[in-house]
């Protein structure tokens, strides 16, 4: 599953042989002394002055909310509130009509279609992927659950690529429009989904149209970006000598642009299929149905149901990641070469595929096949599904889990409370207690050293609108625990990464690892932690580590994959070592493409904030959480704000850096 | 070239005009198959077990006895579900915790979007727990004022050495807990432990190593009939004593806690006629009948439906009296 993230990667080059980090770590660390002298010297005497903060601005935003409440009962708001009915009866119908297909396929019909398109466009293996996807929803005895979520999938992703691909080629073209919406995009991200439930659910009511809007804020931005890339990703010689021919802008689009980046908008689709899954549970909260209210409700009352849900989402995912990815390879122009006969086997194949697909359920709907898979069948109404087996087997792993007198949970326990102890108390009293202006001052310090001026005054502005906003301490808190699960990510994922470079055996290990942990909502695997790590934050630093990790992985692996093959196969004429090339060649080189795995470690991991608010952290995540279901919309907003500041603060210390020297270079 | 790309272009399109004709079908066959004679109900489920307990016992005595046709949505409590209620989307809430009268609320009840239908016979009861066990040893621990200088008992690795951690409740609960413990002057220090699976996932594991653990729980709940726990007794309200922890006042008492829990019904189901909105008017059970089918779905692990069903047919007389 390759992110977004990796997009980025592709922009950064290795150029110089001295790692630029070198200095700065000793100027950072001298900046950190000081403010560790200011905490010792004056701990907890300068909490964030009362004067500096608007006191009024939870009420304001309150208000608001109850003016949109009552413009909604009231029957007023009119044009607004008219434009957004029509859209949610639209896109109410289109879920309820792509359910109602695959139901009316019947459940033979639906798998024996997807398989079948699965192989012809994607090949043998995207066509096994597909059946074993069908046979994974039919054997949890989650048929018109998965059948829910996988119609609610085709209309906010189809939605998503009406909106996104657009966007994104303007945004590929122009990089003034590019400059203009990067900054909504990374809001789109970073914000917590629960911080606009509210204003969904005001505006789209409950139901398929408001889980679908959720949905689509969250899954345009990647398509949006991976669009754009691809457009410009169009080689300038080709763009030139198109032009020196005479094309129109037009022509220039439809005929050049397009098709070469035709890849990349398949990943693009790729990746908004993935993004749009992982919000099928909080789309539960709002009227989504099928497998995300599975997990919301069995998160309460039966946990190992809501497991087994988050099993069937995560092999949902991995299906349509695998087939688009195999139809985005097997059709990429650029790699595939027919010839006549190549091109009249694919015609006749397409024809069999038709032919085979309307047959089954000419067949099935004669013979009088049920929509869902059964729950039951035979005269004795035995169970054909291996739900209760599965779910007893998830029950047994849970009650072991639960058991604090197994040497598991003496390992873990232990482990955790070290974790708290060593690191989150210590770092949160620092980082609570040290006088606010010197907490201040040394973070936009350190941005400057790390990452130049413009970084710095962007990170100065956001940490001071935390304090206005009134939430420092709170941000403050959750800046220690971001901070400490980036460090395990990073530790982690460094280790991993470079493991993974050096044998294609972890490498291949890794990828569903990755998989499992982008996709499965993070609550269902979360629980146990719980039960294993019973100290306050530590689960919640868990779920941001075991979020990050993967993508630190990725990224360190692919950087060093990346680095120039002269300079290894020089090394290696020296008789340097298989250790010592790598010590001394791939990973200085290799540094740049490692810091942005530190600074999207750090984003992915204020990207789980909320979710450990749920799980004990407190901080901003917790207020984000109890705002939305005490109706304190203003308390939500404004924690949502400051998580966005901290992102958008840490994402200029730690991204800055390359963008800096990108422009030395330039 | 062009030949070819038309060879492609019949097998595509004859691929498209399969598909396109099963949707056809699909469509013109969809929609007016089921019309019983109660008609369709809409039930929100909510993520408390009690509230699936409820949900479920309805959902059974509405379709075995009235053939009516139940749909069970799982909408957050709270604004989310009463908006829905307001757009006709639930018909009915079974038990809701005072959500009606948060401020920003209100207006769903003043402009009849949801009308509240009496209680359900639920009284709920908040406050700070501890297990039984602990009374053995420190039987102080009745009232608050036994904790005073007790509080190191209930150290954790979160608190300072002589100090005692509180576990919080779920964020959706009402809590003043903070304020509590520093106007009774207690050396405690408050923990957030976020949703209730969390919270239960903790003092759980406490109470199985037998260790001690001061909590904010509430009644009913089906785990107060597997773990034997004590509620202890907080300052007795007085006059002028609140719950909000924002507000600014004196919090220094025992939670208000809710003698009755409401059912609520959206405008159109009230006005609906509909044989169902009858029971609904009428359902009423006690703590002990919902503990009791609470602990047969989440403690037993039992299918919902088939957990109210055990119920229903053990309580006919009560069902019958919904009924009537």
């Amino acid at each position: 599953m390759s992110t977004i993230t990796e997009a980025r990667a592709v922009t950064t080059s290795v150029v110089s042989h001295v790692p630029w980090w070198r200095g700065k770590i000793v100027q950072v660390g001298a900046i950190v002394g000081v403010m560790w002298l200011a905490y010792r010297g004056w701990k907890t005497e300068y909490p964030w002055p009362s004067d500096l903060v608007w006191n009024g601005l939870q009420a304001r935003f309150d208000s608001i909310q109850t003016y949109l409440i009552d413009q909604r009962l009231e029957g007023g708001g009119g044009l607004l509130f008219s434009l957004f009915d029509g859209f949610r009866v639209f896109a109410d119908n289109l879920v309820e009509w792509f359910n109602n297909l695959l139901v009316w396929l019947t459940w033979i019909g639906t798998t024996v279609a997807g398989t079948l398109l699965a192989w012809r466009f994607g090949g043998l293996r995207a066509g096994i992927w597909a059946i074993a996807a069908f046979a994974s929803f039919a054997i949890s005895g989650l048929w018109a659950e998965s059948m829910e979520t996988l119609a609610l999938m085709l209309a906010a992703v189809g939605l998503s690529i009406l909106i996104g691909v657009p966007l994104g080629i303007a945004a590929g073209r122009s990089r003034r429009f590019n400059r203009a919406i990067t900054p909504f995009l990374d809001a789109a991200q970073i914000v917590p989904a629960f911080a606009y439930l509210m204003p969904v659910v005001l505006f789209f009511s409950i139901g398929y149209a408001a889980a679908v809007v959720a949905t689509m804020i969250y899954a345009i931005p990647p398509c949006i970006r991976i669009t754009a890339l691809g457009i410009r990703r169009v080689p300038v010689n080709t763009v030139e000598a198109a032009a020196s021919m005479g094309a129109t802008n037009r022509q220039m689009l439809t005929k050049v642009q397009l098709p070469m980046s035709r890849r990349m908008l398949l990943l693009g689709l790729n990746q908004t299929i993935l993004f749009a899954l992982s919000m099928v549970v909080i789309a539960g909260l709002i009227g989504g149905g099928g497998l995300g209210a599975v997990v919301n409700s069995g998160l309460f009352s039966n946990p190992a149901l809501a497991i087994l849900a988050g099993i069937v989402i995560v092999v949902m995912a991995m299906a349509l990641d695998r087939i688009t990815e195999a139809v985005a390879n097997r059709t990429d122009p650029t790699k595939r070469h027919l010839d006549a006969t190549a091109r009249r086997r694919l015609r006749i194949e397409s024809l069999v595929v038709a032919a085979a697909i309307a047959g089954t359920v000419i067949v099935a709907k004669a013979i009088g096949v049920s929509g869902e898979f059964p729950e039951s069948a035979g005269i004795r109404q035995r169970a054909v599904t291996a739900q209760d087996w599965l779910l007893a087997q998830i029950q047994k792993m849970l009650d072991y889990v639960a058991d604090p007198t197994t040497w598991v949970f003496q390992v873990t326990d232990a482990t955790g409370t070290f974790i708290l102890t060593r690191l989150l108390l210590p770092l949160q009293a620092f980082l609570v207690e040290a006088p606010w202006f010197t907490t201040l001052g040394g973070l936009v310090l350190i941005a400057f050293v790390v990452s130049g001026l413009r970084p710095a005054i962007t990170t100065f502005f956001m940490l001071a609108l935390i304090g206005f906003m009134g939430v420092w301490e709170l941000a403050m808190d959750t800046l220690s625990q971001v901070l400490v699960a980036t460090l395990i990510a990073v530790v982690l994922g460094f280790g991993l990464g470079v493991w993974a470079s050096e044998s294609r055996t972890v490498s291949g290990v890794m990828r569903p690892i990755n998989d499992v942990l982008q996709t499965l909502p993070q609550l269902v695997y979360i629980i146990p932690f719980i039960y294993l790590m019973p100290v306050s934050i530590v689960p919640g630093i868990v779920a941001a580590v075991l979020y990050a990790f993967p993508v630190v992985v990725r990224l360190v692996e692919r950087g060093l994959k990346d680095v120039a093959p002269e300079a290894v196969e020089a090394a290696g004429a020296f008789g340097a070592t298989r250790g010592q090339i790598l010590r001394k060649v791939k990973i200085p080189l290799a540094g740049d493409a490692i810091m942005l795995g530190v600074n999207q470690g750090i984003i992915m991991v204020l990207a789980v904030v909320v979710i450990g608010g749920l799980v004990g952290s407190g901080g901003l995540g917790y207020e984000v959480a109890q705002g939305l279901v005490r109706g304190q919309f203003g308390q939500g907003v404004i924690a949502s704000i400051a998580i966005l500041a901290l992102g958008i603060a840490l994402d200029r210390v730690t991204q800055g850096a390359r963008q800096a020297r990108k422009e030395d270079i330039a | 070239m062009s030949d070819r790309q038309r060879g492609k272009g019949i097998g595509l399109f004859a691929l498209a005009a399969a598909v396109a004709a099963l949707v056809a079908v699909a469509v013109a066959s969809a929609g007016g198959t089921r019309q019983a004679a109660c008609g369709d109900v809409v039930l929100n489920e909510n993520s408390w077990v009690g509230s699936t307990a409820n949900v479920y016992v309805v959902k059974n005595v509405l379709e075995k006895r009235l053939k009516c046709k139940v749909t069970v949505t799982n909408i957050t409590e709270g604004q989310p579900a009463f908006q829905a209620m307001a757009d006709d989307k639930i018909d009915v809430v079974l038990e809701d915790w005072d959500n009606s009268l948060v401020p920003s609320n209100k207006k769903y009840v003043t402009t009849k979007s949801i009308v509240p239908v009496g209680s359900n016979g639920i009284a709920g009861i908040i406050g700070w727990y501890i297990p039984r066990y602990l009374l053995k040893q420190y039987p102080q621990f009745k009232t608050w004022k036994g904790l005073k200088g007790n509080e190191s008992v209930f150290k954790t690795a979160e608190s300072s050495p002589n100090a005692g951690t509180f576990l919080g409740g779920d964020p959706s609960y009402v809590q003043k807990d903070r304020a509590l413990i520093k106007e009774l002057g207690l050396n405690l220090k408050h923990v957030v432990s976020g949703a209730e699976p969390a919270q239960v996932a903790r003092w759980t594991t406490l109470y199985k190593q037998h260790k001690p653990v001061l909590f904010y729980w509430y009644d009913p709940q089906y785990l107060n009939a597997i773990y034997d726990l004590y509620r202890v007794q907080l300052p007795k309200r007085f006059k002028g004593c609140i719950d909000d922890e924002k507000a600014k006042g004196n919090h220094a008492c025992e939670y208000a806690g809710y003698p009755t829990l409401d059912k609520f019904v959206s405008s159109g189901f009230a006005k609906s006629g509909s044989p169902a909105l009858k029971v609904v008017k009428k359902f009423k059970w006690t703590s002990a009948d919902q503990n009791f089918v609470s602990n047969l779905i989440s403690g037993k692990h039992m299918d919902k439906d088939k957990a109210a069903a055990v119920w229903v047919a053990k309580h006919k007389a009560t069902v019958n009296s919904w009924l009537k």
